[in-house]
């Protein structure tokens, strides 16, 4: 009920988890570290391969790193710093640049960079780009990748759902996680779900009537 | 600079009109704030012309925008998501003090590998809170904050004044060299003004405060100067007017105007503050000549508070004299705006109503070591409306007449009509008549209180002769539209389609709008509602000037004369035999290879100016807590020519959730000791969300007018109907705004106090 309210949390920090299997992701500690070297020194090491963000265990990162990200259904090596953000990799490192997941606050305030994690809703700017090694990201870019539009994000067009347009994305993909939960979801389950979420052209009016008609438009198909 | 007052239509031109022409008043915007001017134009209503309404496909229709699957599917690219071989990221450095000097040691910044510039902004005087004074560019946007992180900022802090009253306080800071309060209003004689105030039968007053509220656009200010050397700049900014950039930005990298081209494709937002390259765009362009790369400068989301304009707040305190009928005979104010070290916009008092009331109003402003206010959405009106709308209840309250009523008495005669069908189009909607607490609150034991409140809005709107649009056909058939001009979102890109679609008989989806590139005919800037009154008629005029054109070629084709022939869906016929035809294609085959190409200019009579709405809104306050939900809001509007009832509605709205927005959570708050910006974030300060909508409503009158601009009007009443209707419900008027809980619970225990 509340990941879509509240999204990343449960991945960029994992509870601690009990035996000798548990994998610790990258710690906090070791992140703050590892973005001092850099902002102290200078000192960029060599480029570290890692393939999953597992076998960092809890040492220490610095300098860049290279990660293999599955995006979209498509694996894609990146190299990173530790502290680079999954938005700001997705924007600024991926090839082609996938800028349709939009930075706004920096600071996980405005859903507008959200992205599914394993088709959780997360917010990209909340999330390093190296705990994300692992999880199928998809971005909005990836809802309709040969240009024929989900039906929610019709509905967006039909409803008017954009004015500048710069929250659309978010909001479509904090929605299209709620509607995969549930096509039935009522308005009060929408608004839940995209209360992390803000439009200043107030749009959201709008908004509401294209989930709620999206939600009519899946459950008469039976789901997608 | 001076604000014009917004001129109204009932004010003479200034002289009789020439033989063959007349005078229409024009929109001017000028860095975004609407100035009206009157302006002589021939009096031939000749040439295109809008056409039966209940006859048209697309044009005052309801239409899907034809971005909207882009914006839909993350492909709309924003200045912001451009990415250009060898662009480096930029960041601004802000200034920690709102006033003294600072002394900059860019040498371990410039030392960090990956940081690949550090410059200084300005000669290291500070004279307003978070002033930019530095940037660095990087590889990444993470070393570009290392690097303003390692500059070693050293500053000589001096006395500030970050809140009006420290800034009114006797010894203060200076701000101003004309002083840090100034009266901006000539008249110093209330003598009349307190003659009929002292023969008034009831006298109404109050102190009204405003804070200052922030665009909050989501897309920030910023450019990404494509300048590699050479003779050539592509500036691709967010900006509200594609024509505010390029000489701007040729002054900073040493080039002529013709040498830049400024492009805005999508932009997120601007709301009024988004004109002109900027510090900050100054600032990417020192860089790009500096590393003669492509310069990615957008400003950080807390940076975009300190540094990039906001609404002048005010205080207004009014008293109003009334006779034994309710007429207001006398308005005594005075008015502070709170800009900054800018002036603010005018805060139009008495707004609207006072109609042969005698006024006199004192006009000031108070500076503050704090960013210069800017236009937003509306300039001066929202504040405006705020006092005056309460005051008018208060009114209302204290000579028990209705509240619709005191409206009716005190609106000027040839604005009633006009305002009356509206609110009581308004009251019909929300319930009023329903309503059993109509001029006293409800006194009853429920926790709950219900209230409703009304206030109403004016502007201009009207267009210029700023735009310049081609229509293209080309010999395959396909059609384009281009113009200069800038999308805010507000469907500009859908409405130049579907004008021309409609004229030439085409399908939307066969016409390819071309817009948001300073290559392409000239436009305005979107400010004051201007764009669509003066871009709409030269849209039109060139479709129109493209179909004749058309014609003279077809015509021979046909065996007619141009004159006799007609569009109709895909095809071009002989008005009086459409049996006699030629499908589109054919027709345009005949163009040969260079196609054809028609110009348009503005057409005043396809534009018209001054819009009016009005606004209800009904609240549940939970006197218990305070707290307030806005459960409807419903506003009447006009607005002549619907371009695109969908877009129209959708810009209605949200002006609608931006006034709730401003009316019940907006504020930035200063610490006056420390001089700090204390909320300069999207979870301090707070602007409505999803949870906060209300059901709406809204409707557009039938208005036989041409096309006029209505977003400012869509902005302006709905806080103060909100601020009403908590009054309403439970009695307690909450003078400044946000009207947020406490003040509410407040109010109710001095309510209980007074018994």
């Amino acid at each position: 009920m509340s990941d879509a309210a509240s999204p990343p949390e449960a991945k960029s920090s994992p509870e601690p988890r009990s035996g000798s299997e548990a994998k610790p992701a990258l710690t906090r500690r070791a992140f703050f570290k590892g973005a001092g070297v850099v902002a102290a020194g200078g000192v960029i090491g060599e480029a570290v391969h890692a393939s999953n963000a597992r076998a960092f265990g809890p040492a220490m990162l610095e300098g860049q790193v290279e990660v293999e990200l599955e995006i979209n259904g498509a694996k894609q090596k990146v190299t990173v710093e530790p502290r680079t953000t999954l938005l700001n990799a997705l924007r600024n490192h991926c090839n082609p640049p996938l800028t349709g997941t939009k930075l706004v606050c920096d600071r996980g305030s405005c859903g507008a960079c959200t992205v599914h994690l394993d088709g959780k809703p997360v917010y990209s700017c909340m999330t390093l780009a190296v705990d994300a090694v692992g999880h199928k990201v998809k971005t909005i870019e990836g809802l309709a990748p040969q240009g024929q539009l989900t039906v929610l994000q019709q509905k967006f067009c039909d409803h008017d759902g954009s004015q500048c347009g710069f929250c659309t994305p978010g909001f479509v993909m904090a929605i299209t996680a709620c509607l995969e939960r549930n096509p039935a979801a009522s308005l009060d389950e929408i608004q839940n779900a995209c209360s992390g979420n803000l439009c200043r052209c107030g749009t959201q009016p709008q908004i509401f009537e294209a989930a709620l008609a999206a939600g009519r438009a899946l459950q008469s198909k039976g789901g997608k | 600079m001076a604000l014009e007052p917004l001129k109204f239509q009932d004010e003479k031109p200034p002289r009789p009109a020439a033989p063959g022409k007349k005078w229409i008043r024009v929109t001017k915007a000028v860095n975004g704030i609407d100035t009206e001017v009157w302006e002589e134009v021939s009096d031939d209503a000749g040439g295109p012309q809008w056409g039966p309404r209940d006859q048209m496909r697309l044009v005052s229709r309801a239409i899907p925008r034809v971005d909207g699957p882009d914006k839909v599917s993350g492909r709309a690219m924003y200045s912001s998501d451009m990415r250009l071989p060898g662009m480096v990221y930029a960041r601004v450095l802000r200034s920690r003090v709102p006033c003294g000097t600072v002394k900059l040691d860019l040498e371990a910044a410039k030392a960090i590998p990956g940081v690949l510039a550090v410059i200084a902004l300005n000669n290291g005087n500070i004279d307003w809170l978070g002033r930019p004074i530095a940037a660095v560019a990087a590889t990444t946007p993470e070393l570009a904050e290392d690097g303003l992180r390692a500059i070693v900022a050293t500053y000589e802090e001096q006395p500030f004044a970050v809140t009006p009253e420290q800034s009114a306080a006797e010894n203060a800071p200076k701000v101003n060299s004309r002083g840090n309060v100034r009266t901006l209003s000539k008249n110093t004689d209330s003598s009349e003004v307190d003659a009929a105030l002292g023969k008034a039968a009831k006298r109404v007053q109050g102190t009204w405060k405003i804070p200052v509220q922030h665009h909050a656009s989501l897309e920030t200010h910023g450019v990404v100067v494509d300048y590699r050397g050479g003779a050539e700049a592509t500036i691709y900014a967010s900006t509200q007017g594609t024509f505010t950039i390029p000489g701007d930005a040729a002054g900073r990298l040493g080039l002529q105007g013709g040498q830049v081209t400024a492009v805005v494709e999508h932009m997120g937002g601007g709301f009024g503050s988004k004109f002109g390259m900027g510090i900050e765009g100054d600032a990417a362009c020192q860089l790009a000549k500096e590393l003669g790369r492509p310069v990615h400068l957008m400003l950080d989301r807390a940076t975009e508070f300190h540094a990039a304009g906001n609404r002048s707040g005010g205080e207004h305190t009014l008293e109003a004299g009334l006779d034994d009928k309710g007429q207001i005979v006398a308005i005594k104010g005075r008015v502070t705006r709170h800009g900054g070290v800018g002036q603010g916009s005018g805060h139009p008092i008495p707004y609207i109503y006072g109609r042969d009331a005698k006024v006199f109003v004192e006009d000031r402003c108070i500076h503050t070591h704090t960013d210069s206010s800017r236009a937003m959405r509306g300039p001066g009106h929202p504040q405006a409306s705020f006092s005056m709308e309460a005051l008018m209840d208060e009114c209302a309250y204290a000579s028990g007449l209705d509240l619709l009523e005191i409206r009716r008495i005190n609106l000027a005669d040839n604005r009633r009509e006009l305002y009356m069908r509206q609110l009581e189009r308004c009251a019909a909607l929300i319930g009023w008549d329903k309503h059993p607490f109509k001029n006293a609150p409800d006194l009853s034991k429920s926790e709950l209180k219900v209230g409703i409140g009304f206030a109403i809005a004016r502007w201009g709107g009207g267009g210029n002769g700023q735009c310049k649009v081609e229509v293209r056909i080309a010999q395959d058939g396909s059609v384009e539209v281009l113009s200069g001009t800038q999308d805010l979102g507000t469907g500009t890109r859908t409405y130049c389609a579907s004008i021309v679609a409609e004229e030439l008989g085409l399908e939307l989806g066969a016409v390819r709008p071309r817009i948001g590139r300073s290559t392409f005919g000239s436009a305005n800037a979107s400010g004051g509602s201007t764009t669509s009154p003066s871009l709409s008629p030269s849209v039109k005029h060139a479709a129109h000037n493209a179909r004749l054109a058309l014609f003279e070629k077809v015509a021979p084709l046909l065996g007619v004369k141009p004159d006799e022939l007609a569009v109709g869906l895909g095809e071009i016929h002989v008005a009086a035999k459409p049996s006699q035809k030629i499908a589109w294609k054919d027709a345009c085959a005949a163009l040969g290879p260079a196609g054809l190409s028609a110009q348009g200019e503005w057409q005043a009579h396809l534009a018209s100016s001054d819009v009016g709405g009005a606004q209800a809104a009904k609240v549940q306050v939970d006197t218990l807590t305070g707290e307030i939900k806005v459960l409807d809001m419903v506003a009447v509007q006009n607005c002549g020519l619907l371009l695109n009832r969908m877009a129209v509605k959708s810009q209605l709205q949200g002006g609608m959730v931006q006034a709730l927005s401003y009316g019940l959570f907006e504020e930035r708050v200063l610490d006056p000791d420390l001089g700090l910006f204390l909320n300069a974030n999207f979870e301090d300060y707070k602007i409505a969300g999803v949870r906060e909508i209300p059901r709406m409503q809204v409707e557009f009158e039938d208005d036989p007018r041409g096309v006029i601009g209505m977003a400012e009007a869509a902005v302006i009443p709905g806080h103060s109907a909100i601020a009403n209707a908590v009054r309403n419900a439970c009695g307690v008027r909450v003078f400044d705004m946000p009207v947020t809980a406490d003040k509410v619970l407040v109010g109710l225990e001095a309510l209980r106090k007074k018994g």
